[in-house]
């Protein structure tokens, strides 16, 4: 295996890593994989390119806007598809449902505004490599990892230095008593959504410069939705170590083995795995209740 | 006519596969997203028997079904066992690699260009004489032993446990029961459209068949079968409204789960003494008025 | 309870009566029998394209080009006296759906004559349903399966009016060679038909002057796995002097910035897709690029037609070749007439040196593609798209 490789899998594993947390998040509150995740990446990077970069501001106010708009549609999000939901106490299934169906949502409003073609982000950097002693690294996938380190790095601290953050744990482990104790938990779950938006819309707009920007980006959700489930449902620690493990796993399959059949190889480990180990790699924090 | 024809026949062939997923998701709660996989086996296998084989139509369909439920097997075997957020990966999964299954061995399959030269040998007639056994073996199967069981462990899987349940089996049965309705709705697939190609059997779809229980009410196999016919032939004649269908199409979800989360049927089910009680509340209702 | 029956029957109810509407014109159609005898004085065009789903660009090119036509037919007197109209059917990149809007087409709108697809998978999915009917579908796809049958004889109302993947690719090879490109790679969609019929006759081409690319400089990929530069890494580090890269635009400005990045410096020989927008997309020097097109830009009309609609056409090759048909399909209308279908599919296979913007087109009738029809090679200096030559087989 060549260090290129390795590269290339830390930094897919890094924007995966990022999905994943955003969706780990929502499933540490409401326990249900919400869905909607990766179209809220492809509204915020659409966002991001039509009101920033494509006016030829540059890298940084697009990541602001794109995730400032990952936060807003969140927001909405929450409130026309899952507020009701959760005060009607209905089962997690409907979120799950509602979370595709609001899915399908955004990337139909997206579809009819650019009618499905695909965009570019423009070129942000001027040399498209960096050459770090040996190894020639691309630019973008530096910039990839060292944001979405900071971004993780943040919320990490947000989440277990803060009252705040406090709060969110709370609410996570028993929604109702922490409401007794006084805490308002339609409060924490918005922000709860928000803050998974803002991380969405900055994986939206990593998606959009590594694979160009088109209606289904979001589609790539899946990948983050393996990896928190590898790395343990609802953790977050977990889900950045399955995200980080899965880009390795499939760049390295892919070089090996070519298309297709690695595909269905990282399918056939992940299977072994989950069946190994049932809870993730983290997991433990999860009761099943059925 | 003929346009009627072509949506009522794909209609059916849809009402056929969520059949399948309301046993799985409607009775035993547990969501596939690789439910389309075994359609696309279905159709892929049959289709191949009888082009490269020449085996009769119908004993292909016979091999065919019978292969998915081996195939069912051997991915439903971990996935009993698992948590259900798990089956949901699981089956997605599984639903990917097939796919990229069909794409790589294009020897067999054609690969991306499609499998062409199936013969078109079904029609309306056979598709809805299906749909109408399909939905008849459902009934039989919710309101038999095992159906009960199934809803049992639906609501609570420990205290069905404790009832004596053997959960595993039980939850086997109906995913296998599962899979074989969805590929033989693959199989009339491939033999109403005479082509196929590995394209159309995403999660997306597996997503939508879901959706379409949800809609017509996911404790109701009357409201299921309904939810798949309306949602799977009204788009047609939504046609003109390009883009905004799948807008107008999620609104219309986003609204029934949230202000009857129960579905458009909830919990009623077509039957004749509940068509008989309705007749009769109306009439009492209106001798009421009457006075 | 009785709301819960009330419900059901209303359901019911309204998608029969939705149905019936749908079909009410259709049963028309069955009266007036084979013929299609157009009411009033309009001649109805359809237009079957992906408006939505992944190849929308492609679709929405077309049509817009099939339009421009049928404006222009219309400011001129129309077909015959009549006026046409073009009836625009979104097939969504599903088969399912092309064949539900192929049969909406015929039966209910019963229009005269379908533009077809660009895109071989919608065309294999409506060929065997166009053999009930006799409305002509005159498409693009690639794909010689898409007109012929097994047994090698046409199908009826398939028709494809541009130079087939088997010409496509072996232009592309041909042009590689004279210009002294030695080792070849390859990168191609393996999910997508187009991409992957592509391949053979470009190795096909190749192989035939004694030059054979290695298994594993033979590099597939799919949707799921969008890691180009894992994917081209092999593939740089043997040093091969071109890339050959028979994708669709949106992959290729994917592919070619990894390539840039992994530092490559041989050629990219692409097909179609490569034409412009690809340059502004990928917003780069593109000097590597070798490309094929179906226009030739040094032309005055061309130039004159590509610059109007430059900034709303994503794919400026297919609005062409949707303008070039429609001409077609004009002439063919005016000297077959609409009542006798046999008449009209004759003269759609037997266009003989049909001078269009996309090149001479003379149909083999055999086969129901154009025979010996040249295309152009172009490649960039930096960002502005240079001609090298036309080229035919």
């Amino acid at each position: 295996m060549s260090i290129q490789v390795l590269i290339n899998g830390l930094a897919t594993g890094a924007v995966y890593a990022l999905i994943a947390t955003g969706f780990a998040l929502i499933f540490n509150v409401l326990k249900f994989s919400n869905f909607s995740h990766g179209a809220t990446m492809t509204v915020a990077a659409f966002v991001a390119y039509f009101l920033v970069s494509a006016k030829g501001y540059g890298i940084v106010p697009t990541l602001i806007i794109g995730a400032l708009a990952g936060g807003l549609v969140a927001f909405c999000g929450e409130f026309i598809g899952f507020r009701r939901i959760l005060k009607n106490h209905s089962s997690a299934t409907y979120f799950f449902v509602s979370s595709i169906t609001l899915g399908t949502l955004y990337e139909g409003l997206v579809t009819i505004k650019v009618g499905s073609n695909f965009f570019n982000y423009p070129q942000f950097f001027e040399k498209s490599t960096v050459e770090l002693g040996k190894v020639v690294i691309s630019t973008t996938d530096l910039m990839m990892l060292i944001i979405s380190t900071v971004a993780l790095g943040i919320l990490a601290f947000v989440i277990q230095k803060t009252r705040i953050g406090r709060a969110l744990r709370a609410v996570s482990f028993d929604r109702d008593t922490a409401q007794l104790m006084g805490i308002d938990s339609t409060r924490i779950i918005q922000f709860t959504f928000v803050v998974s938006g803002v991380i969405a819309g900055l994986a939206g707009v990593f998606l959009g410069i590594k694979y160009t920007l088109y209606p289904s980006l979001g589609s790539l959700v899946v990948k983050g939705f393996i990896a928190s489930v590898i790395g343990g449902l609802g953790s977050l620690t977990g889900a950045v170590i399955g995200a980080v493990l899965l880009g390795l796993v499939e760049t390295l399959l892919l070089s090996i083995m070519g298309s297709g059949y690695s595909t269905i190889a990282t399918f056939a480990i992940m299977l072994v795995f989950l069946l190994l180990r049932p809870r993730g790699i983290a997991g433990s924090n999860v009761q099943e209740k059925a | 006519m003929a346009l009627l024809q072509n949506i009522l026949t794909q209609a059916f062939i849809t009402v056929i596969a969520v059949c399948g997923v309301y046993v799985l998701t409607g009775l035993t709660g547990m969501f596939s997203l690789g439910q389309a996989a075994f359609m696309a086996i279905g159709s892929y296998a049959s289709g191949l028997l009888v082009i490269k084989a020449g085996i009769p139509v119908p004993v292909a369909i016979l091999i065919a079904v019978v292969l998915a439920m081996v195939v069912g097997y051997l991915i439903g075997y971990p996935v009993v066992r698992l948590r259900r957020d798990y089956i949901s990966l699981v089956t997605l999964g599984f639903g990917e690699a097939i796919a990229a299954l069909l794409n790589r061995m294009t020897t067999l399959t054609g690969g991306a260009s499609g499998l062409t030269g199936i013969p078109r040998c079904i029609g309306l007639e056979v598709a809805t004489i299906s749909a109408v056994a399909a939905i008849a073996l459902v009934a039989f199967f919710k309101t038999s032993k095992y159906g009960r069981q199934c809803i049992a462990l639906r609501g609570d899987e420990l205290a069905a446990k404790a009832m004596g349940i053997n959960v595993t089996k039980i939850k086997m049965i109906a995913f296998i029961l599962s899979v074989a309705l969805t590929s033989y709705s693959g199989c009339l697939y491939s033999f109403y459209m005479s082509y196929v190609d590995p394209s159309g059997f995403g999660w997306k779809k597996s997503a939508d068949w879901v959706i379409m229980v949800f809609f017509g009410g996911v404790n109701s196999l009357t409201g299921s079968t309904l939810g798949a016919f309306i949602l799977s032939a009204l788009p047609q004649f939504l046609r003109d409204l390009q883009n905004y269908r799948y807008v107008i199409y999620a609104v219309l979800v986003i609204l029934i789960i949230n202000f009857k989360p129960s579905g458009l049927l909830g919990e009623w089910e077509l039957t004749i003494g509940n068509i008989k009680k309705s007749i009769r509340r109306i009439g009492r209702k209106n001798k009421k008025e009457e006075r | 309870m009785k709301k819960k029956l009330l419900a059901i029957l209303m359901t019911m109810a309204m998608t029969f009566s939705l149905a019936a509407c749908g079909s009410d014109s259709g049963e028309t159609k069955e009266d007036s029998g084979g013929g299609k005898e157009t009411s009033g004085d309009e001649i109805v065009i359809g237009c079957l394209q992906d408006i939505t789903g992944s190849t929308s660009g492609l679709g929405i090119s077309v049509q817009k080009g099939a339009q421009a036509a049928v404006d222009e037919i219309n400011e001129n007197g129309g077909i015959d006296g009549k006026d046409v109209v073009l009836k625009t059917y979104d097939t969504k990149g599903d088969v399912t759906e092309a064949v539900n809007a192929y049969i909406t087409a015929v039966t209910v709108d019963e229009v005269s004559l379908v533009v077809g697809p660009p895109v071989a998978n919608i065309a294999n999915a409506i060929k065997e349903t166009s053999e009930s009917y006799d409305t002509p579908v005159m498409g693009f796809a690639l794909d010689p399966t898409c007109q012929l049958k097994e047994d090698g004889s046409p199908y009826k109302n398939m028709f494809c009016f541009q130079p087939s993947a088997t010409s496509q690719g072996q232009i592309m090879a041909a042009f590689a060679l004279e210009n002294e490109l030695k080792t070849f790679g390859v990168l191609y969609n393996q999910e997508n038909s187009y991409s992957v019929s592509l391949l053979d006759p470009f190795l096909d081409e190749l192989k035939a002057n004694d030059i054979t690319v290695d298994e594993n400089l033979i590099v597939a990929y799919g949707a799921a796995d969008a890691d180009y530069k894992t994917l081209l890494e092999p593939l740089v580090s043997a040093g091969v002097d071109a890339i050959y890269c028979p994708n669709y635009t949106q992959q290729l400005v994917a592919i070619k910035t990894a390539a840039d990045e992994l530092g490559y410096e041989g050629k990219l020989v692409c097909g179609l897709d490569a034409a412009p927008a690809f340059n502004t997309t990928y917003g780069g020097d593109c000097s590597n690029v070798y490309y094929i097109n179906n226009i030739n830009t040094d032309d005055p009309t061309t130039i004159e037609m590509s610059d109007e609609v430059a900034d709303d056409v994503s794919a400026v090759n297919k609005y062409f070749l949707g303008y070039d048909v429609v001409m077609i399909a004009k002439e063919c209308i005016e000297e077959a007439g609409l009542e006798d279908a046999d008449a009209l599919r004759d003269t759609i296979a037997n266009v003989n040196g049909y001078k269009g913007l996309t090149g001479t087109i003379t149909m083999d009738p055999e086969t129901h593609m154009p025979k010996d029809m040249s295309m152009f090679m172009y490649t960039y200096d930096n960002q502005t798209p240079v001609m090298l030559g036309e080229f035919g087989i």
